[in-house]
């Protein structure tokens, strides 16, 4: 008799990261210097971690409305009018999530049918392929490239457009790459969501990250707001990953939808995380700059670095990541990642794992300290020495 | 910041509360003076309250603060007597705390 598959074939089809293995390598070595990690290095800071006692004391350990506590739902809001000028009504358009990982799966999930497709800048987060897959869409990768500085053109976002498309998911800042989007080449990108009806979705986890430059809200742009879902989250800003709270933010047509997928199938985000959150938007300003202006000065000393060491890098302006190449080795980003992590201890994450367009690139992260950084430069450089080809 | 207690080495830590009589025209200073002079007071402070001098007092045995607090300190002119108290453990110094955080443990590779 055959034996009968029990796993769909959607989730089969899904291939298995590639980057599990390295696991199982660090799991067995000493001294390895991960540039490969994904989240702060910060501690949260206290004031907010202490709020998510104080409400484990006080006994808040009961389900909150399907939204979210009303209160962080208002301060939410207030923090998009004061930050980017948007209005959303707390009541309505706003929904508080288990992290933007949910947030993304929420979005995707409430607006594509079968076969519709979801064009997606490549390299891009894992997640939004993934996601859109399993909820029953096609992805489609739009090439980013170091010539521009991995910002997604417009145009080629336009070249990619068909009657089966039914949004655009834009991840600025960037994660792998740290590209960060200006606002001239947004509005484009607004003008072909526009002209096609699409709905655009954009994960800005990591908007507080930025160096030197502004971060442009996507629904901010003129008439975007009613096609827009914005996500938006705790764990890179105030370095809260392990709360697990995001939200989403767009009109009530479409925050009812994802609402009702998230009622079903979460309930409601975490109440003592929420408490934490509501504290971090009161009163989390102070360090959320502390930690921007420590992340840029390890910016500047890994990008310094990578270069000096003939790993071109392009300066990223967001998130915590650079993207140096590494052609300059000959070796695929795989290769490159499982011999330095060999031979010199020091974990990266291959740029393929992003996407066709992030081979010939690695991610290395610079939330670690920098006396970390310093050595995985060095060590690093030892490297490079060693497999130089031009 | 040091964390003496994670030092191989063997310190001990006393603070003495010190009693004394102001002098005319230099007040606290002169007698303070002849405290802060000795090595073994790491740190002075005039306090208000019931005592006048706070000496923080360190040495390698408690034996050797001891000594210290009696046969140097106590005898001076012009101190009226003196309360000694060993610390026992750090928890916090100079908004350093000592052992409370152990930071985040990351998972290595994160997408
Ligand atoms: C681009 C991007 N989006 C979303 C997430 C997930 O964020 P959250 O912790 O809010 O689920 C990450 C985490 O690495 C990310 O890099």
């Amino acid at each position: 008799m055959k034996k009968r598959d029990l796993i769909s074939k959607r989730v089969k089809d899904i291939p298995p990261s590639g980057i599990r293995r390295f696991f199982d390598i660090i799991a067995s070595m000493d001294g390895v210097i991960s540039l490969g990690v994904g989240e702060p290095d910060f501690v949260t800071p206290w004031h907010i971690r202490e709020a998510g006692i104080y409400s484990i004391e006080k006994g808040y350990t009961s389900y909150t409305s399907n939204y979210g506590l009303l209160e962080l739902r208002e301060e939410i809001a207030r923090y998009l009018k004061v930050r980017h000028n948007l209005d959303y009504d707390p009541e309505r358009e706003l929904l508080v999530t288990v992290g933007v990982s949910e947030g993304v799966d929420l979005a995707l999930r409430a607006i594509l049918d079968p076969g519709d497709e979801v064009v997606i800048p490549d390299p891009s987060y894992v997640s939004y392929t993934s996601c859109t897959v399993l909820a029953g869409g096609v992805s489609v990768p739009v090439p980013t490239a170091i010539e521009n500085d991995f910002k997604v053109k417009a145009q080629d976002i336009d070249k990619r457009i068909n009657p089966r498309t039914k949004a655009i998911l834009l991840g600025y800042p960037n994660n792998p790459t740290g590209a960060v989007m200006d606002r001239e080449e947004l509005l484009k990108v607004a003008e072909v969501a526009q002209r096609h009806s699409l709905v655009v979705i954009s994960d800005e986890v990591y908007e507080r990250l930025v160096y030197g430059v502004e971060h442009t809200c996507f629904a901010s742009l003129p008439g975007m707001r009613e096609r827009t879902i914005l996500l938006g989250g705790f764990s890179k800003a105030y370095a809260m990953t392990g709360w697990r709270l995001g939200y989403a933010a767009a009109t009530e047509e479409i925050i009812e939808a994802m609402m009702k997928i998230h009622q079903y199938t979460i309930m409601c985000a975490p109440t003592m995380a929420q408490m934490a959150a509501i504290k971090a938007l009161k009163d989390g300003e102070a360090q959320v700059q502390e930690m921007v202006a420590e992340y840029n000065q390890r910016r500047r000393v890994m990008v310094k670095g990578l270069n000096d060491i003939g790993l071109t890098c392009f300066e990223p302006r967001g998130a915590f990541y650079t993207f140096p190449s590494i052609k300059s080795t000959g070796l695929s980003s795989d290769e490159f990642a499982e011999r330095l992590l060999l031979e010199e201890r020091v974990a990266v994450v291959p740029g393929s794992t992003f996407g066709q367009c992030g081979e010939g690139y690695v991610r290395c992260c610079y939330a670690t300290s920098m006396a970390e950084i310093e050595e995985a430069l060095e060590r690093m450089g030892n490297f490079v020495k060693r497999h130089r080809t031009q | 910041m040091v964390n003496w207690d994670k030092l191989g080495e063997e310190q001990v830590w006393a603070l003495a509360e010190v009693k004394v009589t102001p002098q005319r025209d230099v007040g606290f200073d002169a007698i303070a003076e002849r405290i802060y002079r000795f090595p073994e007071a790491r740190t002075v402070y005039l306090m208000s309250g019931t005592y006048d001098l706070a000496v923080l007092v360190v040495g390698k045995t408690m034996h050797e603060v001891a000594g210290f607090v009696s046969e140097k300190l106590a005898p001076l002119e012009g101190v009226q007597g003196t309360v000694t108290h060993f610390l026992l453990k750090r928890y916090k110094e100079d908004g350093e705390i000592m052992d409370g955080e152990e930071g985040p443990k990351r998972v290595p590779i994160m997408p």
